[in-house]
């Protein structure tokens, strides 16, 4: 499947399927989750970032099935579809956003998501305190979702940003690895 | 994050009026408060100040994403909680600041959008600032106003409490709460109710607004809405006392 | 037609959800919708639908998984890695079979009258599993044991598509 027809996919999802809510409901939710990390967990950003992506897993978990019943799509048929499957669709579907997807490396197995726009981190300064810019990634959650949906899908994947607008760099990209394809489990004991 | 300058954000972008592309005009005291800060920016300049606050304004996310969300929020409440009030108590707090925050949401979007507004018809004040002075105005933006921000529609009912032991008891009724559309409550937590959560916006608000007040959700299930919410807000004597004292000076 | 029993299992091969619908007089479809299944999953012993053993519903699903996963794996190596099976049907019984792409597998079985099922059972997923039991806050993300897909929700709306829709 091309990029092309995954973004008319997820534009048509969004258009007929998908029930929807104000956006700053779900901005001002996600900087409540945030804040209350920080607050928990005493400005130790690492662990917040842990955290988030931890809590972005279970929610991938879940959250995959959500867009296997909306969309009615099968499985990918490589790595490459399924980077456009996830940014064309995925992202289109759950944050109406379409990131970029981009610097492949030549085996395949790694990208990038360019993100343009973020409404998770709409009304977002980070502290300044002189370290949140430095260790705090906002939008950790998204890495944690990546690994906790594709791995329902069968696919091992890491998946951490390597550059954040609320660090002050000029984009933000999340890096994607796959790291392998999981085989099915068998049930515990044969008889 | 924890400590964002929200509030003087919000002010200094409201006065550099509604243009969105205003980027060449700001006024000194904004370039000021950034500079003042050690936060870096990016080169082109993608922070909150140089977007328009009303840019989400009819923006829109997936049903299911808030639900996902909002359903890890209860589920890291859980982990560190003893029993149902304690969630619930836990839950409230998560929606204290995030009331405080769309109050200042509100007041923005009603001084910018200053015609037809429901919050400027609920006073009689002329001036752009309305800020509630009496306890109906304050539970009419709540139900009005904050509600369509948050559910894009009002709360289905505002009542006061008819016993005359409990004047100071409000109820705002949701007969579907968003936040409840997906929670199956086991037999054994039948009491709990995660709308605590607004609970907590509602109190947040009603605080930022100085009305000091506890707010409870309640199950108060009906044939036809089986998800039925009552909001109970109970406000504090002094905001009681300071109520009878507007009122005899003719302040509504 | 008639619905035996359903089942779902999860990625782990592990049976989270079995629920059986013992087949009684047209006369009671409609009322009282609730069935003789009150405590619907895992390990208790109600007399079996299918043959005459002794057998647990537990030994049951066991049975059922392993039958559909061979089914699955065998489908697959002779008409390659997207196809799948959709039913099987013995003397006395069909076993309607639908697998999301998170390996999460439906089983329905239902009598020899009974059109397909696929998309009945995608319909439960889409529809009552998806909705009931993944967007549920309370219930945990995956079901060791089956918690969490037995909250009331999930099982009322499975009643009533059963009951209401199906038959």
């Amino acid at each position: 499947m091309s990029a092309t027809k995954a973004s008319r996919i997820g534009e048509e999802l969004w258009k007929t399927r998908i029930d929807k809510v104000n956006a700053e409901l779900v901005t001002l939710t996600y900087g409540t989750i945030v804040a209350q990390l920080c607050q928990d967990y005493d400005s130790n950003y690492q662990e917040v970032n842990k955290q988030l992506d931890k809590m972005g897993y279970n929610i991938g978990m879940r959250l995959i099935e959500d867009f296997l019943a909306k969309s009615g799509v099968g499985r990918c048929s490589n790595f490459r579809e399924t980077a456009d499957m996830i940014a064309k669709v995925g992202f289109k579907i759950f944050l109406n956003i379409s990131p970029t997807v981009t610097n492949w490396t030549s085996d395949n197995n790694q990208f990038s998501l360019v993100f343009d726009e973020n409404p998770l981190a709409d009304f977002v300064e980070l502290p300044d305190d002189g370290r949140a810019q430095d260790e705090l990634w906002f939008s950790n959650i998204l890495c944690g979702v990546l690994r906790g949906a594709l791995e329902m899908v069968q696919m091992q994947v890491d998946a951490h940003f390597v550059s954040d607008v609320l660090r002050g760099d000029d984009a933000t990209e999340m890096r994607v690895s796959l790291v392998r394809y999981i085989e099915d489990e068998m049930p515990p004991e044969e008889e | 994050m924890a400590h964002p300058p929200r509030h003087s954000a919000m002010l200094s972008l409201s006065n550099s009026g509604s243009s969105a592309n205003s980027d060449k005009q700001q006024p000194p005291q904004q370039i000021q408060h950034i500079a003042n800060t050690g936060l870096r920016v990016p080169s082109n300049r993608k922070t909150i100040y140089d977007r328009h606050l009303n840019r989400s304004r009819n923006a829109e996310i997936s049903r299911s994403s808030f639900a996902f969300l909002f359903g890890e929020m209860v589920t890291y409440a859980q982990r560190r909680v003893t029993g149902i009030q304690d969630l619930e108590k836990r839950l409230n707090e998560q929606g204290y600041p995030m009331g405080l925050r769309l109050l200042d949401l509100l007041y923005y979007r009603t001084i910018t959008s200053s015609t037809s507004s429901s919050l400027a018809s609920s006073s009689t004040s002329t001036a752009p600032p309305n800020r509630p002075l009496r306890i109906l105005p304050l539970l009419h933006l709540i139900h009005g106003p904050l509600w369509r921000l948050l559910f894009n529609r009002p709360a289905d009912a505002l009542e006061h409490s008819v016993s005359p032991d409990t004047p100071n008891e409000y109820m705002i009724t949701d007969n579907d709460p968003l936040v409840n559309a997906y929670v199956s409550v086991p037999k054994e937590m039948h009491m709990l109710n995660c709308a605590a959560f607004v609970a907590g916006i509602i109190e947040g608000v009603c605080d930022g607004c100085g009305f000091e007040a506890k707010v409870t959700a309640h199950n108060q299930p009906t044939e036809l809405w089986p998800g039925r919410t009552i909001f109970l807000v109970r406000f504090g004597e002094s905001v009681m006392e300071r109520e009878k004292v507007l009122e005899r000076a003719g302040i509504k | 037609m008639v619905v035996y029993s359903f089942y779902i299992f999860d990625r782990h091969a592990e049976c989270i959800y079995n629920r059986r619908w013992v087949p009684r007089p047209s006369s009671m479809i409609g009322k009282s919708s609730r069935p003789t299944s009150e405590t619907s999953t895992t390990t208790n012993t109600l007399p079996p639908v299918l043959g005459h053993s002794a057998r647990t519903t537990d030994d049951d699903a066991k049975l059922i998984f392993g039958t559909v996963f061979s089914l699955r794996n065998m489908v697959r190596k002779l008409g390659g890695e997207d196809d799948s099976f959709v039913t099987y049907r013995t003397s006395q019984y069909k076993l309607h079979y639908y697998e999301t792409p998170t390996n999460i597998k439906f089983v329905m079985l239902t009598d020899l009258k009974s059109p397909s099922m696929r998309v009945a059972l995608q319909q439960i997923y889409i529809n009552l599993y998806v909705e009931y039991v993944v967007k549920n806050p309370l219930s945990p993300v995956e079901h060791p044991g089956g918690v969490g897909v037995n909250n009331e929700l999930f099982e009322e709306s499975l009643e009533q598509f059963v009951t209401r829709v199906l038959s």
